[in-house]
C-alpha cells in the first residue's frame, strides 16, 4: 500500500506535469484562434478537458485505494477499445494519425475499473497523438488493439516507432517530477498522458507496460481475465 | 519575402506558425526534429531559423552547435522560440546567446503570431 505522503508526493509531480502538458493545447487554441481556425478548436479543447479529467479520476482512485482495494468488474475490452478510440478520433484527425482499432479474437471480459481504464487509454493515446508526429514514422497510424500474453491481456495502442523501448517507460518514471522531459525518446512533452495512464492503472492494481503487438510498438495494460466468466 | 526553417515538434502548431507565415509573405518549412531542419538548410539555404529547444530525441541547443558548426550559416539569424524560459538558463544565459549566436529569445506561450512576425522581420532587417 502507498503511504500517504508518498501518494501527496506522486500526485503533486503529476499535477506539475499535467500542468506542464496543458500549455499546449491552450497554446494552440490561442494561435488557432489568432488566425481565425476557431473550428479546429473544440477538438483541442476537449483533449485538455480529457487530461484533466483523467488526472482528477487518477488521484481519486489512488486516495480510495489507500483506504481499500479498489473494487474491480468484469469489462469488455473490446468495448473499452472502441469507447477510447471513440473518444481519439477528432484529436487524432487533427494530428493527420489514422486510429485502427483491432479487437479480433474473443478475450471475454477482464477485471477491471471501467472508467478508470477508459481514462487511462485514452490518456495514452493523446500522449501519442501529439507525440507520433514527431517521431518521423513511416506511417503516421495508431493501433487500438488487444492481445493474450504469459502476464494476461494486454489492452494498448500500438504504431511503428522503434524508439518506444522499456527502458523509455523505466527512465521516464525515474525522472518523472524531476525533468521536464523525461520520456526523452517518445515526446517533446512532460507525457503527462502516460503517467497519469500509470497512476490510474496502480490506483486497480494493475501495470502499464511497453508491449509489442505484432510488428508494431507501444503501451497497454495489463489485464487479468474475469476467469470466473469464462468457466460459465 | 522571406524563407524561414522552424523547428516544431507539434504538428498542429507547426502548421499554424506555417500558414501565419505564408500569410505575412514569407515561406516556412516545418522540422520535426534537428536532423530534419539540417537537411532542410542543406536543400535550400534559409534567411532565419526558429528553433525549439525541447525535442524528440537530438535538442535544439545540439542543432544549434552542428548549425554553427558549418561556416556557411554562422551568419544566419537565429530566433529561439520555445517552452523552456529564458529564466531557466539562469546565470548560463549570456554565454548560450553569445556561442550560438542567437538574435532573439521568445519564450512561445507568450509570443503571439504578431510578435513572432515582428521579430522575424526585425532579424531580418536589423536597425
Amino acid at each position: 500500500m502507498v503511504r500517504a505522503e508518498d501518494s501527496v508526493i506522486l500526485s503533486q509531480q503529476l499535477l506539475v506535469s499535467v500542468a506542464e502538458q496543458i500549455k499546449l493545447p491552450l497554446l494552440q487554441i490561442a494561435r488557432l484562434a489568432e488566425l481565425g481556425h476557431t473550428d479546429r478548436v473544440q477538438a483541442t479543447a476537449d483533449s485538455a478537458l480529457q487530461l484533466l479529467d483523467n488526472y482528477v479520476l487518477a488521484v481519486r482512485l489512488n486516495l480510495e485505494a489507500e483506504l481499500t482495494p479498489l473494487a474491480l468488474e468484469p469489462v469488455s475490452v473490446s468495448s473499452v477499445l472502441y469507447d477510447v478510440g471513440t473518444q481519439l478520433s477528432e484529436y487524432a484527425k487533427g494530428y493527420g494519425i489514422n486510429l485502427e482499432l483491432n479487437v479480433a479474437g474473443r478475450y471475454g471480459t477482464v477485471m477491471a475499473h471501467r472508467q478508470g481504464l477508459q481514462a487511462a487509454l485514452v490518456s495514452l493515446g493523446l500522449s501519442l497523438i501529439e507525440a507520433l508526429p514527431a517521431q518521423e514514422s513511416p506511417q503516421l497510424t495508431l493501433q487500438l488493439a488487444t492481445h493474450r500474453c504469459r502476464y494476461g491481456v494486454v489492452a494498448g495502442l500500438y504504431t511503428d516507432t522503434e524508439r518506444l523501448t522499456g527502458d523509455v517507460l523505466k527512465h521516464g518514471r525515474r525522472l518523472h517530477g524531476a525533468s521536464r522531459q523525461p520520456l526523452l525518446n517518445l515526446t517533446q512533452n512532460s507525457g503527462a498522458g502516460v503517467f497519469v495512464a500509470d497512476s490510474l492503472l496502480q490506483a486497480m492494481n494493475l501495470e502499464l507496460k511497453v508491449s509489442r503487438h505484432h510488428r508494431l510498438f507501444g503501451l497497454g495494460a495489463v489485464l487479468q481475465p474475469n476467469n470466473q466468466l469464462q468457466l460459465i | 519575402m522571406a524563407h524561414l526553417i522552424m523547428i516544431e515538434p507539434d504538428r498542429v502548431l507547426a502548421e499554424t506558425y506555417r500558414e501565419a507565415c505564408v500569410r505575412a509573405g514569407h515561406s516556412l518549412v516545418p522540422c520535426a526534429s534537428a536532423q530534419a531542419a539540417i537537411l532542410a538548410a542543406d536543400q535550400k539555404t534559409p534567411d532565419a531559423v526558429i528553433v525549439e529547444l525541447q525535442l524528440i530525441q537530438h535538442s535544439g541547443i545540439e542543432f544549434l552547435y552542428e548549425f554553427r558548426s558549418y561556416p556557411e550559416w554562422q551568419h544566419i539569424p537565429v530566433i529561439i522560440h520555445s517552452v523552456v524560459s529564458p529564466a531557466e538558463f539562469a546565470d548560463n544565459w549570456e554565454l548560450f546567446k553569445q556561442q550560438a549566436g542567437i538574435s532573439r529569445y521568445l519564450y512561445k506561450p507568450h509570443t503571439t503570431l504578431k510578435e513572432l512576425l515582428a521579430t522575424v522581420d526585425g532579424v531580418l532587417q536589423p536597425a
